[in-house]
């Protein structure tokens, strides 16, 4: 489903502009992972061209070769090798038309940052050889890449290429796009989910200052000002009548894996271990909450917005307007991080309904309640494992039974709901019979895509377990993985991860832990080691952690270490701080006192992590694989520290004592 | 209302509508988008600036407020092209994923560096408490300002 079925052309990924420049385009989007970064590295080295000359377009529609959108860590995954034959292909076609510039064949040319040169003593910059005439053409499948002795960039740290602009606050976030004659827009929101519009009373609000248009289309409702806080006041002094209708997810059962003997294992096992997880919903909690700015005219409409998806804000946009998909422009911005969040185009819809009401250009940015209460969520687990060991202490038999709710937009697409919402579900141990079930149940939450869907809360559920199996057959935690996994890469991650932290070594001090977890996630190797102190009162500090993963070959050493930090440092505000609450489908926690995520005072002394990509392989995803075995490490060290074991997120000082207590 | 502002060391007319915040108007009358809104309630330290010298929520300031005071936003904290130490280190320390918070950081960071030239890991961690980061770049920041201290 991500791959299209015609070659690409070269026109639509590389561009020679006449300042000598070179613009690389993408259909994926940077929230921060830097890979902006990446792509310019990858493309300034096969074209062996100064990376200051390298520009990168991203998610622009009317530029971008189609993408389905960015999520699931793919991105550098997917375009590592685009990118690299469309600026080999450039490449190729400037050392030909060079060729036959200088009445030399191409063999006896070479290229050396921005020109074509000839054994040394002539020299063409690209820019010379562009006379009018686009790079062109489609783009073969097998090209000679630059060898790595060659690549000046790649696996070297680079400094994010936003970076300046950021510090210095001229980076235009969604909210800072201004056009002439812009307006801004509030909408005025139901009392829950699925709410019909019963009748409206406008007339108090179109009186209000600065007041442009009250706009109705269907349930949706907003107010377009000259000011935003004159859109606001008039929003609230709108009268409408609501009449709710109770919204429900839908609800299946997906075998994911079905080996023979399951039952009869579990039943002859000599140790059989049954244990129950769960997981709360949480928020994205974005810093920055959602926004787009639309004009729309009467012939076509251009799209300022942040999304994982422009061309599914595209076609939701023309959609909404009743316009041809051509017509519309989606020009991303830089956004702040959403985790998933923004792979849903809501603000942009809403923008768009705005601004073709007022005939103006519209900005909508909403409110901190509007989006806890409105955005959709990671959907709450509850996790059934039972597994069976043999006397010897192998596992012989699995069974696993996941309850959760939709994880993505995609919703119950059955092609994807294993990849999804069951993401891993299956262990990445072995060998014994497994069976995998995974049960999606109707909530009347709203709930779609967060940074590694439902893998961190399968992980959490598998990693606690495998900890618990090994201190009830009297083993040590790390030699139990270690006996049920074959995969060199993942074996590696693992042992490196306990070397470092000097997990088997040493004694700590009283009420002090330390717990390992790993997985495999997309191919990404991941083993972290948690060190936590657990206070008399039950509060879990979280203390150090120790991370090495495997991404294969590594394009920006230091934006992996950054990913990996970050997904560190949100997924232990998951496990030590975070739930959602809501009622009638109805969010109730709607501002950070009511939903605190950590802080610079919860964050860990240190958060280590280690990059050790095997380079034969290629390179996969780091933006999620980080924040997935993180709870398991916390709650694992948790139990190493006071013999508390907690199955239930998040690791609050009420669980912890009560669990320290039976 | 007719206000006169000191931002950024430069006295700036605006008419804005009574009880205005110093944020909307810095953002939608100043063109300074560089300071942003997160919450609205002075709880996650993206609209930062500082305001006589401390890091203040510019969303709990009207703008009526914030005329008696001097006021700096990220914009003012470089001087020319040169950046200050804190802008610097963050470039330095790669501090940043999406950028949305980095504004409210550098603004608490700057604050603190002013009044005290050596924090400790406590103290900075302190001075930025009140700037929420969902990225997650905690670790890198703390570095940053200590690099810009040194």
């Amino acid at each position: 489903m991500w791959d299209r079925k015609d070659p690409e052309r070269l026109e639509q990924r590389i561009r020679l502009e006449r300042d000598g420049t070179v613009t690389a385009l993408s259909g994926k989007i940077d929230f921060g992972q830097g890979i902006r970064t990446a792509f310019a590295q990858l493309v300034a080295d096969e074209l062996d061209l100064p990376i200051e000359r390298v520009h990168v377009v991203l998610g622009d529609t009317a530029q971008v070769p189609f993408d389905f959108g960015t999520f699931g860590s793919h991105s550098v995954a997917q375009e590592t090798p685009r990118l690299r034959n469309a600026a080999a292909f450039a490449r190729r076609q400037l050392l030909e038309r060079a060729s036959a510039k200088l009445r030399v064949p191409v063999d006896r040319l070479d290229t050396d940052r921005g020109a074509v040169v000839d054994r040394g003593d002539r020299r063409i910059p690209y820019v010379e050889l562009l006379d009018g005439t686009p790079l062109t053409g489609p783009i073969p499948d097998e090209l000679p890449l630059m060898p790595d002795s060659r690549r000046r960039y790649a696996g070297q740290p680079m400094p994010r290429l936003e970076a300046r602009d950021i510090v210095t606050g001229r980076a235009t976030f969604v909210a800072d796009v201004r056009l002439p004659g812009m307006l801004r827009g509030a909408m005025v929101r139901p009392p829950g989910r699925g709410a019909k519009l019963r009748s409206l009373n406008d007339e108090a609000a179109r009186k209000m200052p600065g007041v442009v248009a009250v706009v109705r289309e269907g349930d949706v409702v907003g107010v377009v000002a000259e000011r935003e806080e004159q859109a606001r006041a008039a929003a609230g002094a709108v009268e409408v009548e609501w009449h709710l209708v109770p919204v429900e997810g839908p609800s299946a059962d997906v075998p994911m894996r079905s080996d023979a003997g399951v039952d009869r294992a579990l039943a002859r096992a000599s140790l059989r271990l049954a244990q129950t997880y769960v997981l709360p919903p949480i928020a994205n909690a974005p810093i920055g909450p959602s926004a787009a700015v639309a004009d729309v005219r009467p012939d076509g409409a251009t799209m300022y917005v942040g999304t994982h998806r422009p061309f599914g804000v595209r076609e939701q946009v023309a959609k909404t307007l009743g316009l041809p998909e051509d017509k519309v422009r989606v020009l991303p911005q830089i956004t702040s991080g959403s985790y998933g969040r923004n792979t849903l185009g809501d603000a942009a819809i809403e923008a768009a309904i705005l601004s073709k009401g007022a005939g103006r250009p519209v900005l909508l940015q909403w409110t901190r309640e509007e989006e806890f209460a409105w955005s959709p969520s990671r959907p709450e687990a509850l996790l059934e494992v039972t597994a069976g060991l043999d006397p010897e202490g192998h596992i012989l038999a699995w069974n696993y039974d996941e309850h959760t709710n939709v994880h993505t937009a995609a919703g119950l697409d059955p092609q994807v709901l294993s990849v999804t919402s069951g993401r891993n579900a299956i262990p990445p141990y072995g060998p014994f019979a497994a069976k995998v079930t995974l049960h999606l149940e109707p909530t009347r939450l709203r709930t779609a895509n967060f940074r590694s869907l439902a893998a961190a809360e399968n992980v959490f559920a598998i990693e606690s377990f495998m900890d618990e199996l090994a201190a009830a057959s009297g083993q040590e935690p790390l030699a139990f993985r270690l006996r049920h996994i074959e995969d060199p890469r993942f074996r590696r991650v693992v042992e490196r991860v306990a070397e470092r932290s000097g997990l088997s070594g040493g004694t700590l001090p009283p009420r002090h832990g330390r717990g390992i977890a790993c997985t495999v996630y997309h191919d990404t190797y991941v083993a972290q080691v948690a060190e936590v102190e657990v206070t008399a009162s039950g509060q879990v500090r979280l203390l150090n952690v120790w991370c090495v993963v495997d991404p294969g070959q590594t394009i920006n050493p230091d934006g992996v270490r950054n990913q990996i930090e970050g997904g560190i440092q949100q997924s232990a505000s998951w496990t030590l701080l975070e739930e959602l609450r809501h009622r009638d489908g109805r969010v109730t926690t709607t501002g950070w006192d009511a939903y605190p995520i950590a802080t610079f005072n919860d964050a860990p002394a240190s958060i280590e992590v280690l990059v050790e990509g095997d380079a034969s392989a290629p390179p996969t995803g780091v933006g999620e694989p980080g924040a997935v075995p993180t709870a398991a490490a916390i709650a694992n060290a948790v139990f190493a520290a006071c013999g508390a074991r907690l199955r239930q997120l998040p690791l609050t000082r009420d669980r912890v004592r009560n669990a320290t207590a039976s | 209302m007719k206000l006169t502002l000191t931002v950024n060391g430069a006295r700036r007319d605006v008419d804005i509508p009574p009880n205005a915040t110093l944020l909307s108007v810095l953002r939608d009358d100043l063109a300074l988008t560089g300071t942003r809104f997160g919450c609205g309630r002075g709880q996650c330290g993206a609209c930062f600036v500082i305001a006589d010298e401390r890091a203040v929520a510019s969303c709990l300031l009207t703008a009526d407020q914030a005329a008696r005071m001097e006021i700096t936003t990220v914009e003012g904290l470089a001087r020319g092209e040169e950046l200050h130490p804190v802008q610097r280190a963050f470039v330095e320390e790669d501090a940043m994923q999406c950028g949305y918070c980095t504004s409210g950081m550098l603004i608490s960071a700057a604050a603190l560096l002013a009044r005290d030239r050596a924090p400790d890991e406590v103290a900075i961690r302190d001075a930025l408490a009140g700037n929420l980061c969902r990225c997650g770049v905690y670790g890198r920041a703390i570095r940053a300002v200590k690099r810009a201290a040194s």
